[in-house]
């Protein structure tokens, strides 16, 4: 297992660093740059711009450096448009946000979709399954751009219960509606996906062969069934953590939460090559260390996975 | 032995049973009017194509009916009815009274679950032992059907055992509780030749040492020969003939077993041609009116198509055939 690991963590090196020449090459090529504008700016000031931020270098010098400084310094370079901040400054003030309200969302999704699954499943056609399955289908045909704001309509403005948007240093009352509206479009495809897979499960003969021996219904499902019936959560789970804890866009945008979404669309739209890459590296490093969990859960729940 | 049956207490009686599933197709009647006794200690083999009803039969038996499928009629578990009793009661039956070993041993034992704790599981629920005890006992018992190194393989998943070895495992799983019924549903279909016979035999033994009657469920007219005493043929959902598997054998009075008997590969016959029986199951779904035999029959009449032939005495033997029963064989 410790050999697995190793050989696990040594494969990631390479694919995290083709991802960064992936998303530099891609950068490169876009059309655009940091300092265009409107405004004409004179051609000397943009060549001194560009020599500051080591624009006028050749693209692969430029890689080198910048492959170079996060590897010694875990240095992701300056931004192009907060001068006062470095990228390790953005990913530092707004990650801590993404993952707060995208850890909560998981659990959320998962708290309420794992058992919602396994109890429609369990009382198949009765009328909780046909309330759970209608709850998955509603919420998964009402995105999160139009649940965010009919739920700061009824829980800020009509009811003035909840705040609106804003951060509030992380406090749980600003907390509760965008993990609603982040965690509920999951939490209805995990529902459905963990009660396909249970009924898939409580239909193995090796479940007959348990209600064979009189083992009682509580019995066959929790020790039997359940372990079985997760492997196809938990490869969902895995990726979705990770989309989930690097924030979403929409939420950071709708609700100001100060996240890293919001820096990552106004780096876009500003051709902030630094941000950018950042964050991109970010999620790929949290994707492949999730990837490396879900193998990590599997192997542990199946016992015909032996990695070595 | 069927001559000392009257002294013995019958651990299995089935009067008149039907099992029909409610499908979107309508309602399938899989098994329309079986009855049968088991003596203590007694062997009886249900014999029949797949959708014959046999094995849906043993699921009525055990309770294990599919949610859509209603058991009538009566089936008394030494004695005590079960039929359409609630779970909880028959989960105080199941493994105690009676415990079925079941066709694919590849699918039937937990794969997630380690083979010691899918045995102890049973003593610790039912006989109220503490998990070392009940791991002790399952050593004993997988000694018992001939595993070697029984307490090393306690700690051992499914995968790490073959076809044969998982059998066993089923048997001695089936066998902890001593129960008074075992139900061996295909026990060897899905097994290598070789290891065919010695589960047969280890099945044979075994009932013999633990003093278990046995329900063979088989479409194999060769293991019934060896295993059972008793036979019951079924076609269709109905018994086509019942009785000592000797005079079924010997002296077949239902063209539908004198057919299964002749498609028994022999290597002493004349010729060397698989012999079957032309046509194929029937739709059980949309079962003809009279017997359902009639479509692939030698020997069928006008009356077949029409009437159901009532099962009959006819010398040792039921037999539920119009025909002559001096025409069959």
């Amino acid at each position: 297992m410790t050999a697995f690991l190793i050989r696990r963590l040594l494969i990631a090196i390479p694919t995290i660093l083709f991802l960064i020449v992936l998303s530099f090459v891609l950068m490169e090529v876009a059309p655009g740059s940091p300092f265009d504008s409107e405004r004409g700016v004179p051609q000397y000031v943009l060549d001194n711009l560009e020599a500051k931020y080591g624009l006028d270098r050749p693209p692969w010098e430029r890689l080198g450096l910048y492959v170079w400084n996060i590897v010694t310094d875990f240095d992701f370079g300056p931004t192009f448009t907060y001068r006062d901040r470095t990228v390790n400054d953005i990913i530092a003030q707004g990650f801590p946000v993404t993952l707060t309200y995208g850890f909560w969302s998981g659990i959320a999704a998962m708290a309420v979709g794992i058992p919602l699954g396994i109890v429609a499943a369990l009382k198949q056609n009765s009328w909780i399954d046909t309330l759970a399955v209608g709850f998955s289908v509603g919420a998964q045909v009402l995105p999160n751009f139009v649940m965010a704001p009919i739920l700061v309509l009824v829980f800020t403005l009509w009811l003035g219960w909840l705040p609106g948007g804003g951060w509030g240093g992380g406090q749980w009352n600003y907390l509760v509606l965008p993990v609603i509206a982040l965690s509920t479009s999951y939490m209805a495809s995990i529902a459905r996906l963990t009660r396909s897979s249970m009924l898939e499960v409580l239909n193995a003969p090796f479940i007959r062969t348990a209600r064979a021996k009189g083992l009682p219904m509580r019995r066959v499902v929790w020790r039997h069934a359940l372990k079985p019936a997760m492997l196809p959560v938990i490869s969902y789970l895995g990726p979705t953590f990770a989309f989930l804890i690097t924030g979403s866009v929409l939420i950071d945008v709708f609700f100001s939460t100060g996240g890293i979404g919001q820096f990552f669309v106004a780096a876009a739209l500003g051709r902030d090559y630094a941000i950018i890459m950042g964050v991109t590296i970010l999620y790929g490093v949290i994707v492949v260390a999730l990837n490396l969990l879900v193998d990590l859960l599997y192997a542990w729940i199946d016992p015909k996975i032996r990695y070595a | 032995m069927p001559t000392d049956d009257r002294s013995r207490a019958n651990v299995l009686e089935i009067d008149d049973l039907h099992v029909a599933f409610q499908t979107t197709g309508g309602p399938v009647h899989a098994v329309n009017g079986l009855s049968l006794r088991l003596p203590e200690r007694g062997t009886l083999a249900i014999v029949g194509e797949s959708g014959s009803g046999k094995s849906q039969t043993a699921f009525a038996v055990m309770g294990l009916l599919a949610r859509n499928g209603r058991a009538e009629g009566s089936v008394r578990l030494a004695g005590q009815e079960v039929l359409n009793l609630p779970e909880a009661k028959l989960n105080r039956l199941r493994a105690r009274k009676v415990a079925m070993v079941f066709q694919d041993p590849m699918t039937s034992l937990n794969p997630y679950m380690r083979v010691g704790e899918q045995l102890a599981e049973v003593l610790v629920l039912h006989e109220g032992l503490s998990k070392r005890d009940a791991l002790t006992r399952s050593a004993e018992m997988l000694d018992a059907v001939r595993i070697s190194d029984a307490r090393g393989r306690l700690g051992q998943y499914p995968h790490e055992f073959s076809g044969g070895m998982r059998q066993r495992v089923m048997i001695a799983m089936a066998l902890l509780c001593r129960p008074a019924l075992l139900i061996a549903d295909e026990p060897t279909t899905a097994l290598d030749v070789t290891v065919q016979a010695q589960i047969m035999t280890l099945l044979e033994d075994v009932r013999e040492e633990f003093g278990t009657a046995l329900l063979l469920i088989t479409h194999d007219m060769g293991l019934v020969a060896e295993a059972c005493a008793e036979t019951i043929v079924l076609y269709g959902g109905r018994v086509m003939e019942q009785g000592p598997t000797e005079a079924l054998f010997d002296d077949p009075t239902h063209p539908y077993t004198a057919g299964l008997l002749a498609a028994v590969p022999r290597l002493d016959a004349e010729g060397d041609e698989m012999r079957a029986i032309p046509g194929d199951p029937p739709d059980m779904s949309r079962l003809p009116p009279g017997c359902p035999f009639a479509p692939r029959c030698p020997l069928v009449m006008d009356v077949c198509r029409t009437v159901q032939p009532p099962l009959a005495p006819h010398g040792p033997q039921r037999r539920a055939c119009h025909a002559d029963p001096e025409a069959v064989g």
